[in-house]
């Protein structure tokens, strides 16, 4: 079994991956809706920006990360308000790395969802009295279900899989940064490879599920959604 | 509460300026050439695209001196050309979708009765007929107490058999709110209009009252094939022997096939289709023809090669009848011209 260090690494690894889902869900929803909805100058070049964690080496964008965070960015500054010297090395600014490294993740799924929903069903909605708060509560949400548990799925598994963003910003402090891809890490360094075993398996089986889960509701929802 | 506009809009290089009036009741039918802006003037009147200009209903400004009411606050009831079903709800819950907004909850049984969607209700729409959807999106509009109805080729998805019933519940409601109606079909026209309308590269002509709107020569109904005129008369009489039921129209009586008596004195209008009536100089001795009526001249028109319309004067009516060029040629046709009408087939709308 797993040792205790390594439930605790786990656990933070899981925390990590619902705060930064939760944020990026909250942030996405209306950067996706204006990204879908509307053409305006300079999109391209925000797009752009927004994708480069998907291309960009994990260790590039923690080195900045490292130096925005530290004590001498605008990290250290926000940490100062709350005595501290700097949001490196800590959960919140694992919470910081994780929101941008994952954002693209969350925000393409959500993007296609609001894409791919018909004018005129926004415009029959406004016609049948509803609000542009209400048609997105009453129409956009329900149609772009399936979007949002993309989002959702792919956004907690990415996290979990971070590893290079985290190294460089992280520091490893046991239940605070160490996350279970780190402490692995360790593991392998350690040369204690029957506990890498067990906890890269663990990992293996978690993100295995999620992606089964996904693939599954995927599949299963489709027909209901189709025009 | 009748509807006053005074709207211009552009989208991108089309440009739309239309100016009018809606009765407080009646239906009236919008007609004209695909891609004339028939859809778009609908879509301006219900806010959901721009327009400048001033809109209101009775009382309401909806547009203009400083206010613009947003699409979900004017009361229209509405169907686009698709039926356009909330596609993540079932019928049903496309019905209360409206009726959560709008209100109208008493109306519900009476409007999914005439529309025929009982049987449809806990269907999901992805799984409905063209036909169905159709009825759907009609419910939906007639739901949550509109005070103007917009409808956009509502019935061509329908077969023959739901149609008739729909132009009724339509008509029905049109005795109420006034309804603002496109429609290619002349059948359409001809059973609904009171008024028609005309929409012709984004700008809206007032044709009048539907019956001399399809008499008029100048208008473009004269061109169709199917060209045909409203006369309006009283039922006066019933033949149980032969089935055929009088129609006065002023001092002249119509024949028309009937499958049973209708109230003396019952307004009714007959459809008679251009095509549908020959002329000549003297009444015939003997004829198959139930229907000759002395007629005089009061127009004719070319309508294509070879082809005239003659527009008659029955009484204080007007009928159209579509004859070869070298038959006016022939019997001399002109203004003032006096001779007989040879009615062929009569219907009821």
């Amino acid at each position: 079994m797993l040792s205790e260090g390594d439930w605790l690494a786990l656990w933070v690894s899981i925390k990590l991956a619902l705060a930064t889902t939760t944020i990026l869900l909250l942030i996405c929803t209306p950067l996706a809706w204006w990204l879908a909805r509307h053409r305006l100058p300079g999109q391209a070049l925000l797009e752009a920006v927004l994708a480069l964690p998907l291309v960009l080496p994990p260790s590039v964008l923690g080195f900045y990360l490292l130096v925005a965070l530290g004590p001498s960015g605008p990290g250290g500054w926000l940490a100062s308000w709350s005595d501290a010297r700097s949001l490196a090395f800590s959960f919140t600014g694992l919470v910081i790395a994780s929101v941008i490294y994952s954002l693209p993740f969350v925000l393409q799924p959500l993007k296609n969802a609001f894409s791919a929903i018909d004018d005129g069903q926004l415009d029959m909605a406004a016609i049948s009295g509803a609000s542009p708060v209400d048609r997105f509560l009453s129409l956009v949400l329900p149609q772009s279900r399936q979007g949002y548990a993309s989002a959702a799925i792919l956004g907690f598994a990415h996290t979990i899989g971070e590893f290079g963003v985290v190294l460089m910003i992280g520091g490893s402090l046991a239940g605070q940064t160490r996350v279970a891809s780190v402490a692995l890490y360790e593991h392998v360094e350690a040369g204690d490879y029957a506990s890498a075993h067990r906890l890269a398996m663990a990992l293996l089986v978690l993100s295995v599920v999620m992606l089964w889960a996904l693939f599954r509701w995927q599949r299963r929802s489709q027909p209901g959604v189709m025009p | 509460m009748s509807l006053d506009f005074d709207i211009r809009g552009e989208l991108g290089a089309f440009r739309l300026q239309a100016r009018g009036q809606l009765d407080d009741t009646g239906v009236t039918v919008l007609f004209g050439p695909s891609g004339a802006g028939k859809s778009s003037l609908l879509r301006m009147l219900a806010g959901l695209l721009p327009s400048d200009g001033t809109l209101r209903l009775g009382e309401q400004v909806w547009q203009g001196e400083g206010a613009r009411l947003s699409p979900w606050e004017r009361p229209v009831g509405m169907m686009f050309q698709q039926p356009t079903l909330f596609r993540h709800l079932s019928v049903r819950g496309n019905l209360q979708y409206v009726v959560r907004r709008r209100g109208g909850e008493a109306s519900l049984t009476a409007v999914i009765e005439q529309t025929r969607i009982a049987s449809l209700l806990d269907r999901s729409v992805a799984n409905l007929s063209g036909g169905e959807a159709q009825r759907v999106a009609l419910a939906r509009a007639l739901l949550g107490s509109p005070r103007l109805l917009l409808l956009d080729e509502p019935l061509s998805a329908l077969d023959l058999g739901h149609r008739e019933s729909l132009l009724a519940s339509i008509a029905e409601v049109g005795r109420r709110v006034p309804v603002l109606y496109v429609t290619h079909n002349l059948d359409e026209l001809l059973t609904l209009a009171d008024q028609v309308w005309l929409m012709e590269s984004g700008r809206l002509t007032v044709l009048g009252e539907a019956h001399e709107a399809l008499a008029s020569l100048d208008s473009p109904f004269v061109l169709r094939s199917d060209a045909a005129t409203l006369i309006e008369g009283t039922v006066s009489g019933f033949d149980a022997q032969d089935h055929l039921l009088t129609v006065t129209v002023g001092e002249h009586h119509f024949l028309l096939p009937a499958r049973q008596a209708m109230p003396q004195g019952k307004p009714v209008r007959l459809r008679i289709a251009a095509r549908d009536v020959s002329l000549c100089a003297q009444a015939p001795a003997a004829s198959s023809i139930l229907n000759i009526h002395p007629v005089a001249v009061s127009g004719v028109r070319s309508v294509g090669p070879g082809q005239s319309m003659v527009q008659l004067e029955l009484g204080e009516q007007s009928l159209l009848a579509r004859v070869s060029s070298r038959s006016v040629r022939q019997l001399a046709l002109e203004r003032g011209s006096r001779l007989f009408a040879q009615v062929k087939a009569v219907a009821l709308v």
